[in-house]
């Protein structure tokens, strides 16, 4: 029998007549729910939510630059909110930037995807032939994919025509940031929510591609432990560092040496996501740090080569290893240096470039990059010591240090203002103790070394002095497993709801922190401590694994990787990041019966009241960050951000005193209601560690919570604030509805003080709040932002 | 000469940058102002936080950010200051309808000392830019641009420093 495919076809019997076939629509894919109102959403499709979200949690603009300088009219000055020569304000100006900033974030994740897609057509053949298979334990397989374009993919070759409509979309809204185009800033953060919500798409699609391409695990707990940590490289092998994003050429690498018997011989090490997702395809790998440390591991020796991809990368990465003599291998045409393009050139006559001292080479083909950087590594061993020693010598140091004059310009010039000079003047005195706390804090920019009059090595002073750490920093972590299961959601989805499990804390992203990477560990060890779910992805995931507790164990060693109360989950590398979107999802797909296909805004409205999520980016850093956050916030999932943050401009920031911005409809009492601010904020920065903690914990409060949900939450605001700031939280009282809501171990001393210093009314002999609350607590409270939906009820599901 | 130069070498906002702040005028803006308001971060010295605790005295509302709040309530005094994330303050603050810490009102003289410098230096270009009903005021030891009036950047003269802070509560 004939099958029908997508194609042309010319039929035999019938001279010039052929049949274009453009998609197949399974039937069963047409019975499996009802489609929702906005598969394929175009810039506008749903910008009603947008201005919901907007009017609650308003755009605050904290402009990085108060001019334009992007037409030949300018520069404009916008100081003040004027308008440039082009008409646009400061405001809509900071929206426009924020946009930009998203679009190249977005960018990034899909054609990373698209790049992905076409490696993987060249590696493994045909994309119709891979099945998106996860096993019997999830159902649901790409809960973006069909909550935003409808579709539900079967084989990877669906994903070409999600890409499609991702790409198209790209370049509408970079199209509307054009001079003369829009005007509004609650437009352009419209535009920003639609592409931080592509975003997540592509990195969904990203992330099934290589899963399913690769063979890397699919959603299994109780994943095997992964070396971390500058530490954990054996300098007695060769090493190949792997520093990026796309892992298809370093998967190579370990193709050549498992394929050669060279496993035991060479190393690869990895930073930044390439070494996650090596780690999720060849168990050896080793994440030698993350993003913040990328020149610290360079400047250190620690690699005989470096082979780079695409996204974080240095871009004066040659000139660090050139100083080294260590070669680059650029293997992606986003990011070649200015290197000869070898790709189409034998293996051997590449190698032999390399070895006669070019700084790097580019090959474009991952098959070809595993011999070429596994040779030129263990050729480049062979000339080395066993053993790596600081860059500088006792006597370069000292002197070094004596050079230092305490001009202060490297302290002008670094973003964290860290008092680089004392630290060298106690280094001069015997006192190396400075330099080495502050090797931590240092992101290693490079900053101070460009404006150094003495020239000094900064970063390999610090290296210097904190070498012993460097050699002893050892951590381990759990492979990344991927996708959250639909088992799991069916375990948690209750409690999640109801309040019982207190949150789910997502801290993702980039190194750039303010204070070192310790406060990481603390964020997870704090919440996990808490019976709150941890998932992690990204350099946030590499630096908690770096300290330990008493007994000697990492957080991932402590706690379980179950989607479970106290998990603590590495979920995966940047892209991964759309499987904690997906976990959110689910929970209103599998928890609730909610229709999700096609159905962007309702399901979006059911998160942000109900499931208690919050991302942390303590080190959020580039505009990848900006769109992953964008594309939560529009999702209904609050972020906060350590205090760089709030150089992205714009954060989104509500107003609990303006009982209008809180009203919702109950559907249940068919009526409006002023609810509590929960979630009070969409995007907010906070201070330092001892502020996100608390914070946290309170936008994880729903306005669904149960009382016993809501008691437990308050509990963890409560006693996170009363141990990180010595008090009680100024606005606890806003989210009590009832007696039952307060935390149970306090409910007598909370009494006291909503009746002292909030002057409600309470009846003492039965301990219950007669006078005082916003609201009562209804049980059957059943919220929703939308109208449509207080009108017309949920999306049905359809015939499943 | 004092130093204009921004604690961020890089920080050059734009054509309006701070004007050198002279520890009197500060305290006669303070003395004109109808609700001045002192906001407190956690990059502050000892010495620092004992002329803070001097301007809590003058009728200043002050407000603690960060984690600051833990050496208030240390110094036993709490009680007058408050507590708020900075971030979600200066959002506040540019709402002229927000009620204030007290329900008062809004203010209209922010002065800013002790905040994360990048993230204040935010802080103050949104209530330049946005905020045409107050004025920000960084007595601070670094320069800070995005200010009304700012101390230039003395980050390695503390005595100088203090002796600033020092003028400004003997003018109260």
């Amino acid at each position: 029998m004939f099958e029908l495919k997508e194609g042309i076809f010319v039929l035999d019997e019938l001279r010039n007549v052929s049949i274009k076939i453009g998609e197949v629509i399974e039937e069963e894919e047409v019975e499996k729910a009802i489609m929702g109102p906005t598969p394929k959403p175009k810039i506008a499709d749903l910008r009603d939510w947008d201005m919901f979200l907007l009017k609650r949690y308003k755009p605050f603009y904290a402009p990085y630059c108060d001019m334009c300088c992007l037409c030949t009219m300018g520069k404009c000055d916008l100081t003040g909110n004027k308008r440039g020569a082009c008409g646009i304000d400061l405001a809509a100006q900071t929206g426009r930037i924020v946009a930009i900033a998203c679009a190249i974030g977005v960018s990034a994740h899909c054609a990373h995807a698209r790049h992905m897609m076409h490696d993987i057509e060249h590696m493994k053949g045909d994309l119709s032939e891979i099945p998106i298979d996860f096993g019997p334990e999830i159902d649901v397989v790409a809960p973006l994919t069909e909550l935003i374009t409808g579709i539900r993919p079967k084989t990877l070759a669906d994903f070409k025509k999600v890409l499609d409509y991702a790409e198209e979309q790209i370049v509408q809204v970079v199209d509307a940031v054009h001079t003369g185009q829009e005007g509004s800033y609650l437009d352009y953060e419209s535009k920003a929510f639609h592409l931080g919500m592509i975003d997540s798409l592509s990195k969904e699609v990203a992330d099934i591609l290589q899963i399913c391409a690769f063979g890397f695990p699919k959603g299994e707990d109780n994943q095997p432990f992964i070396d971390v940590g500058m530490g954990t490289i054996d300098m007695n092998k060769a090493v190949v560092l792997v520093i990026g994003h796309n892992a298809p050429p370093a998967m190579n690498i370990a193709d050549y040496l498992e394929a050669n018997g060279l496993t035991d011989e060479v190393d690869i090490a990895g930073i930044c996501c390439t070494a996650n997702d090596i780690g999720r395809y060849y168990e050896k790998a080793k994440i030698a740090a993350a993003l913040s440390r990328q020149l610290k591991v360079i400047r250190a020796g620690l690699a005989d080569v470096i082979v780079i991809d695409e996204q974080c990368i240095r871009a004066d990465i040659l000139y660090h290893a050139g100083k080294l003599g260590i070669p680059v291998i650029c293997t992606n045409d986003k990011a070649m240096h200015g290197l000869r393009d070898m790709t189409k050139e034998d293996p051997k006559d590449i190698i032999k470039y390399i070895l006669d001292g070019a700084p790097g080479v580019a090959i474009l083909d991952p098959l070809k990059v595993g011999e070429v950087a596994t040779t030129i590594a263990l050729e480049r061993r062979k000339k080395r010591e066993g053993e790596i020693k600081p860059i500088l010598s006792e006597k370069e140091f000292m002197e070094y240090a004596k050079t230092c004059t305490q001009c202060g310009n490297c302290t002008f010039a670094c973003p964290q203002g860290i008092r680089i000079g004392e630290a060298m003047e106690a280094a001069e005195n015997g006192d190396r103790s400075l330099l080495e706390k502050r090797w931590d804090i240092c992101i290693a920019c490079g900053r101070c070394e460009q404006v150094c009059p003495k020239n000094i090595p900064i970063i390999d002073m610090l290296n210097f002095a904190a070498w012993e750490r460097i050699k002893n920093e050892k951590g381990k972590i759990r492979r990344a497993r991927g996708p959250v299961r639909d088992t799991e959601i069916r375990e948690v989805g209750a409690p999640i709801v109801l309040g019982t499990i207190p949150g789910i804390i997502a801290p993702i992203g980039c190194g750039n922190y303010p204070n070192g990477t310790e406060e990481v560990y603390t964020i997870v060890r704090e919440f996990a401590s808490r019976n709150y779910i941890v998932t992690l992805t990204g350099c946030m995931a590499f630096d908690a694994a770096l300290y330990k507790n008493e007994e000697g164990q990492g957080v991932f060693e402590e706690f379980h990787d179950r989607f479970d109360a106290g998990g603590v989950i590495n979920i995966g590398s940047c892209v991964s990041n759309a499987h904690i979107h997906g976990a959110a999802i689910k929970v209103a797909r599998i928890f609730a019966m909610r229709n999700i296909r096609a159905n962007y805004e309702e399901i979006a409205d059911y998160i942000l009241n109900r499931v208690g999520a919050c991302g942390v980016a303590w080190g959020a850093m580039s505009q990848k960050a900006a769109s992953i956050a964008t594309g939560f916030n529009r999702l209904g999932v609050p972020a906060v951000v350590g205090p760089h943050g709030s150089k992205y401009r714009r954060a989104f920031l509500g107003q609990p005193y303006r009982d209008e911005d809180w009203i919702m409809y109950d559907i249940r009492r068919g009526e409006e209601v002023r609810v509590e601010p929960a979630p009070q904020d969409l995007l907010v920065a906070a201070e330092t560690l001892e502020e996100a903690l608390p914070l946290m914990a309170k936008l994880c409060i729903r306005p669904a919570d149960t009382d016993r949900g809501r008691s437990i939450k308050l509990t963890h605001y409560i006693d996170l604030s009363l141990k990180y700031l010595g008090k009680l939280p100024e606005d606890w009282h806003l989210f009590v509805r009832t007696e039952s809501d307060l935390p149970l171990a306090k409910k007598e001393e909370l009494l006291k003080v909503l009746e002292d210093e909030h002057g409600w009314k309470i009846d003492w002999k039965k301990k219950k709040i007669l006078e005082g609350p916003m609201r009562g607590y209804d049980a059957g409270f059943n919220p929703t932002n939308v109208k449509r939906i207080f009108e017309q009820g949920p999306l049905p599901l359809g015939g499943e | 000469m004092v130093e204009a130069k921004p604690f961020d070498t890089a920080n050059i906002p734009g054509p309006k940058m701070a004007m050198i702040a002279k520890p009197k005028s500060v305290a006669s803006m303070i003395k004109r102002a109808k609700r001045p308001l002192l906001i407190v971060g956690p990059d502050l010295t000892e010495e620092m936080f004992k002329r803070v605790l001097e301007f809590a005295k003058k009728d200043v509302q002050v407000v603690a950010t960060g984690s600051t709040i833990k050496k208030f309530i240390e110094a036993g005094v709490a009680d007058s200051v408050k507590y708020a994330v900075l971030h979600e303050l200066t959002s506040f603050i540019l709402d002229p309808e927000w009620p204030g810490l007290d329900g008062q009102g809004n203010y209209d003289l922010v002065l800013f000392l002790g905040t994360i410098y990048y993230h204040g230096s935010q802080m103050m270009a949104a209530i330049k830019n946005f905020a045409p009903h107050t004025r920000a005021i960084a007595i601070d030891r670094y320069y800070h641009p995005n200010a009304f009036q700012s101390f230039p950047s003395l980050w390695k003269k503390d005595e100088e420093y203090l002796e600033m802070l020092d003028e400004i509560l003997a003018n109260l």
